[in-house]
């Protein structure tokens, strides 16, 4: 099959790898991790951008690197080709390789911080979405010295503490090891990273069975949903996460 | 008079050390405490408000005018107290189990305490059952909940459901919020309100706790 995969940057490595072994044709589109900070419709818009690029004569279905992502894929419609999607909140799910093993380990250690090699090389926002991004807009990207100018000594304390410390109920920072990293570097930085935080810091063996299965297929319906044409990503509040509806309605 | 426009632009400037100043001096001065809020605390919050709709004033201002005003009401509060007066309502809020995010759950508590409520304050990671008791101990009519992840709000359905079994509802409200929560979900879930933002969330309170 002819596949177009378009997919966060923070699986870059994961996927340009996977995508190399597959047995399916798979044009890869990474779009900037960036879009998760810049509130959930205009994710939505991005995406739908992106869905809407792909050559329909060259491409028999569209495979998305994404979760739920607060909303972010919510409304993304099906224009002429299908749609797949994986049923995971987010890239952690993907990450560990199964929604019930992230949820457990979500449980089992609230206050959990993650890396991966593609968070640690392109986890902050550039460009014109650290701009338009919620932080941004909210303040919570200034420096202690832009709020001391901006709002006085006295408010600057506060506002630093209210908003832009946001690491400040983290416990732990977690090096999630999907087995590819070319040497002992991310792992590196990681444990610097937590070190600077004073955070507990820990390694977790990732799983990349998920994101092979994303472009191999054959996408169960328990792990994936398929979007027809014609239909859109909906939020789903019971186990399934998302569900397609009629993009009409 | 000019100490209570100053008062005023104390807290729409967000001045807490000001605020706190002048409402020590007008009250040593003889003012009438929920004079001052009524006439001029409030109005000035709900100009703060307006400044934030009209995209005037952004989160930071909001932060800092319901802290101004904060100083001033702990002034003010055990006079009202002692006086027999209430607040608006009484609040329980938090973030849900699992989850640790505090940044619109701490502006929404700032905001409603700047509307004249009484906010208990729960912090983050807070299970059904504190939220529950916390609301029976407190005689609170209104419990807000706050969610940032897909993986936690479900909670909120949790809170809603023992709220129902102890027999509390419908004398106690529950209103959501936080970046995946929707009005959608409200619904589904039996919350009385949902609101996108701290300003709108001040007026769903107010409205809820008047039903």
């Amino acid at each position: 099959m002819r596949l177009t995969l378009i997919s966060c940057e923070v699986f870059t490595r994961e996927l340009c790898e996977t995508a190399a072994r597959s047995p399916h044709q798979v044009d890869l589109v990474f779009l900037p991790k960036g879009l998760h900070d810049i509130g959930c419709s205009g994710m939505r818009e991005r995406l739908q951008a992106a869905v809407d690029r792909v050559d329909e004569s060259l491409c028999d279905m569209i495979l998305l690197g994404y979760g739920l992502c607060n909303n972010g894929i919510a409304g993304l419609a099906a224009r002429g080709l299908p749609l797949v999607v994986p049923r995971a909140h987010d890239c952690m799910t993907l990450f560990f390789g199964s929604r019930e093993r992230y949820e457990e380990y979500f449980r089992k250690n609230p206050g959990t911080y993650f890396l991966t090699t593609g968070w640690i090389e392109r986890g902050e926002a550039t460009g014109d979405l650290r701009q338009l991004s919620i932080q941004h807009a909210n303040g919570m990207d200034m420096t202690y010295g832009e709020l001391v100018e901006k709002y006085g000594e006295d408010n600057a304390q506060y506002l630093y503490d209210q908003l832009c410390d946001q690491t400040k109920h983290y416990k732990k920072l977690t090096f999630i090891a999907m087995g590819l990293e070319p040497d002992g570097s991310f792992l590196a930085t990681a444990r610097k990273r937590a070190g600077e935080k004073g955070l507990e810091f820990t390694t977790e063996q990732g799983d990349i069975r998920l994101l092979r299965a994303l472009v191999n297929g054959p996408w169960d319906e328990r792990e994936f949903l398929t979007v027809p044409p014609g239909f859109r990503i909906a939020p789903d509040y019971t186990n399934d996460l998302i569900r397609a509806e009629k993009a009409d309605t | 008079m000019p100490v209570i426009q100053t008062l005023y632009d104390a807290i729409l400037n967000g001045n807490a050390k000001a605020a706190k100043e002048i409402t020590q001096t007008s009250l040593a001065s003889g003012v009438n405490p929920q004079a001052l809020v009524d006439d001029t605390m409030i109005p000035a919050m709900n100009e703060v408000g307006r400044r934030y709709e009209a995209n005037e004033y952004f989160v930071p201002e909001l932060l800092i005018a319901a802290r101004a005003m904060k100083a001033s009401l702990e002034l003010i509060r055990p006079l009202l107290s002692a006086r027999g007066s209430e607040p608006v309502g009484r609040v329980v809020i938090g973030t849900v189990q699992g989850d640790l995010h505090d940044i619109g759950k701490n502006l929404v508590g700032a905001m409603l305490e700047g509307a004249g409520f009484e906010v208990i304050d729960l912090g983050v990671d807070v299970s059904p059952e504190k939220f529950i008791n916390a609301a029976k101990e407190k005689h609170a009519t209104l419990v807000a909940l706050s969610a940032l992840l897909t993986t936690t709000m479900h909670s909120m359905k949790g809170v809603v459901e023992k709220l129902n079994e102890s027999g509390m509802r419908p004398g106690v409200k529950v209103m959501i919020g936080g970046a995946p929560v929707t009005q959608k979900y409200a619904d589904e879930i039996g919350a009385d309100g949902y609101s996108s933002n701290a300003n709108a969330a001040v007026a769903l309170a107010r409205r809820l706790v008047a039903a």
